[in-house]
């Protein structure tokens, strides 16, 4: 529903370059506040980054290290909430833990590489598991590049910006 | 080639070849006695045809003889005439005329009333001489049949007066020539010395024909006698006797064609081939009869090797009792052993086949077993490491973020530190229990023995987890007795294992169940129980929960936390004292854990 939104205010200024906010909260029907923060959102040109980690300790430090980068970053506690998020936030990439309960990172990347609208998401795996095998399998499935724990920040940074750079291209 | 083929050659060879040669010599050998006898048979007709002619003329003589003695010459010529007429009528037609002549040849009396002069014949000639002669054989003018003049001279009171002579037809002889048997194609003729023929059986030919380019005819002029192959007058091949009578000045000969002569030769050499046809058709016959006697054992034989070869142990029938049909019997019993051997070493490959089998059912069995075991380890050692490292990757990035931004609001800050402490928790816990364990497995693990009472280490326990069972709404019933009797234990390590086993049943037990601690003594000492309505564990995996880092569902170990040491750590405590933790659980409705601890 909110990509729709997205999408159909796009349409609207597409046809009418000079609409004003209160227009298209007239035809479309929401509140002019949310049409300017949708407007904002979507018209702001930094990357989007989806950090998924079961571990709290892990996701909120890392978050705040990427946002320091002028990243948005959104935060996913387990797979099911990593799948929902890649669909309706549509990140620039995807920062995607290994070991968690219920769904395990691999299945997410899987998931992700066969639908449509994620397959072309990059992927980084963050994992402990630095098993040769595991990393084979990682890029098996899709992932665009592998980091294992524990990691330097700024390395894991220089990876980000590399394949952003890569997939932009 | 064809042992078949060899034979019927074979048989040919030894066959044919000494047949042909008593075939050719016996031919030979045939041909010459024919010739002989055609030989002689041509002889003895030369030698009848001659007593023939010579006993005829002798008779002649001697009538000439007899019928000039009494004659006279002159008187009583009707008397005379009378004698002779009937002379010639008991000859029936041999004479045909009888006459005197005087001394100068002219004829006196002819009983035919005939004249004229003889005396420049030859035959008048020799008579007045006073000797019988006989005249060359010449066609008379008036009769068909040739003829010959006896002479013979007549005398009165011993002096010649005259000659009386006889003209004489040969008919008479010439039939019986005729009759003598010189067989089918025989002839005989006969020749004066010039050549002529004056006896044949042709009557046309005689004193026509002069044939004296005819080998025998002139030999027989030269007045010389033999036998010989030649070519006769009229061209053919024949085989030919000549005999010269001196006193007539003839020629005798006997022919014989030479190929009729030898025609018996000829039809023994026909039937001789015949026979031998037939002898080596015999031989072939036999040949192959012999052959396929012998070549059917050998064949079935062959055909039982080829079978044997091919897996088919058929048996032979043995079809004689010679070299062959002992080889068959040999090759049979053969076959049979064999046969044996086959079955044997198959029932053996089947019997290690089975064992094969099984082992190699077993060899996958065990090959699983490692395989799940590879994996435990590999899932251990990530776990391990996650456990690990985790915590030291979230202290880190948490120290980096820190590092890197000197601007970080106080509550941020606050709360970034809160996390590096609360891993630095965390992994001190996880090291510890590590090095517990690797000590409990050791054999190093020190107790502190005291006498201490079980209510005192069940509260103890209960202190420590009751706040996690009231937020997970659980509820913990204890049954311990105060009276129970003290036992002899370390009290640290059993509130360890009192709390590891209060964990594993709050983890496993869902919201709304119990758990209940119990206790009771008897005589071999106190029996401490904890219970709970849990999910239970499921049997086979009853004996693995021990294990160290075991995770009855490896998947679960995120949602409840730990990394399967607890368990590992409480056996190893338990068994440090003396005694074992023993567990019932029935998948769904629970678990209960159990040891027993010797009184103090």
């Amino acid at each position: 529903m909110n990509a729709d939104i997205d999408n159909k205010i796009i349409e609207l200024i597409k046809k009418n370059e000079k609409i004003s906010n209160s227009e298209i909260s007239g035809i479309l029907g929401i509140p002019e506040d949310e049409v300017a923060q949708r407007i904002e959102r979507f018209s702001d040109k930094r990357s989007k980054i989806l950090l998924v980690d079961d571990e709290i300790d892990t996701l909120l430090p890392l978050k705040r290290s990427l946002e320091v980068e002028d990243y948005i970053v959104v935060g996913a506690g387990n797979g099911l909430e990593a799948l929902i998020k890649a669909k309706t936030e549509i990140p620039d990439i995807i920062l995607l833990d290994l070991m968690m309960p219920e769904m395990d990172g691999y299945e997410v990347c899987e998931k992700l590489k066969k639908d449509p609208i994620t397959k072309n998401i990059p992927v980084i795996i963050l994992t402990a598991k630095d098993a040769v095998r595991d990393k084979v399998k990682g890029l098996d499935i899709g992932a665009d590049d592998y980091v294992t724990k524990p990691f330097n920040l700024n390395e894991l940074k220089a990876r980000v910006k590399s394949v952003l750079r890569r997939t932009k291209n | 080639m064809r042992l078949r083929s060899e034979l019927i050659i074979f048989f040919l060879i030894i066959s044919v070849v000494p047949l042909s040669a008593v075939v050719y010599i016996s031919y030979e050998y045939s041909k010459l006695a024919i010739r002989e006898s055609v030989m002689s048979n041509l002889l003895g007709a030369t030698d009848n045809t001659g007593n023939v002619i010579d006993n005829w003329m002798d008779a002649r003589k001697d009538d000439i003889r007899v019928i000039s003695q009494s004659v006279t010459l002159t008187t009583e010529k009707e008397r005379f005439k009378e004698f002779l007429d009937t002379f010639e009528r008991e000859h029936r037609g041999v004479y045909r005329e009888f006459y005197t002549l005087d001394l100068n040849g002219n004829i006196i009396f002819s009983n035919i009333y005939r004249t004229g002069n003889e005396r420049t014949e030859t035959y008048f000639i020799e008579a007045s001489k006073g000797k019988i002669s006989i005249s060359d054989v010449y066609k008379s003018n008036t009769e068909d049949a040739p003829e010959i003049i006896i002479t013979n001279p007549v005398r009165k009171n011993g002096e010649i007066v005259g000659v009386f002579a006889a003209r004489i037809s040969l008919e008479s002889l010439y039939r019986i020539i005729e009759n003598i048997d010189i067989g089918k194609s025989g002839e005989v003729f006969i020749v004066n010395q010039k050549g002529d023929i004056i006896f044949h059986e042709n009557q046309s030919l005689i004193l026509l024909n002069n044939i004296d380019n005819n080998f025998a005819v002139r030999e027989v002029t030269y007045e010389k006698n033999g036998i010989n192959e030649y070519v006769n007058y009229k061209g053919e091949n024949v085989l030919g006797s000549y005999y010269w009578l001196p006193l007539y000045r003839w020629g005798l000969i006997a022919e014989k064609n030479i190929d009729e002569a030898y025609a018996g030769a000829l039809i023994l050499g026909q039937v001789m081939v015949g026979i031998s046809i037939l002898a080596v058709m015999g031989v072939v016959f036999l040949a192959l009869v012999v052959s396929s006697n012998i070549t059917r054992p050998v064949k079935s034989l062959e055909d039982g090797a080829l079978g044997m070869l091919r897996g088919n142990f058929k048996t032979i029938p043995v079809s004689s009792k010679n070299e062959i049909g002992r080889l068959t019997e040999i090759f049979n019993s053969t076959a049979s052993e064999l046969l044996d051997i086959r079955k044997k070493l198959e029932m053996k490959i089947d019997v290690a086949n089975k064992d094969l089998e099984i082992k190699n059912k077993e060899l996958t069995a065990a090959n699983e077993e490692l395989k799940k075991l590879d994996e435990l380890k590999s899932d251990f050692l990530s776990l391990v490491s996650h456990e690990l490292k985790t915590p030291l990757s979230s202290m880190k990035i948490s120290a980096e973020y820190l590092e890197s931004d000197a601007n970080i609001v106080p509550a941020d800050r606050k709360e970034i530190l809160q996390i590096i402490l609360r891993n630095i928790d965390r992994q001190t816990r996880l090291i510890n229990d590590i090095l517990d364990l690797s000590k409990i497995e050791a054999g190093k693990t020190e107790l502190k023995l005291d006498i201490i009472g079980i209510r005192k280490i069940a509260d103890a326990s209960f202190e420590n987890i009751k706040q996690v069972a009231l937020k997970k709404n659980i509820s913990i019933i204890m049954d311990v007795p105060d009276d129970l009797s003290p036992v002899m234990a370390d009290m640290e390590k059993l509130i360890i294992v009192v709390n590891n086993l209060f964990e594993n049943a709050l983890k496993f037990t869902p919201a709304g169940g119990s758990i209940i601690l119990s206790a009771k003594e008897d005589a071999d000492g106190i029996e401490v129980n904890m219970k709970d309505t849990g999910i239970g564990i499921e049997k086979e995996k009853l004996e693995k929960i021990f294990d160290k880092f075991y995770q009855v569902d490896s998947s679960s170990r995120r949602k409840t936390g730990g990394c399967g040491l607890g368990l590992s750590i409480s056996s190893g405590i338990i068994r440090a004292h003396g005694s074992v933790i023993q567990v019932e659980s029935e998948p769904g409705k629970g678990s209960t854990f159990s040891f027993k601890l010797k009184k103090g």
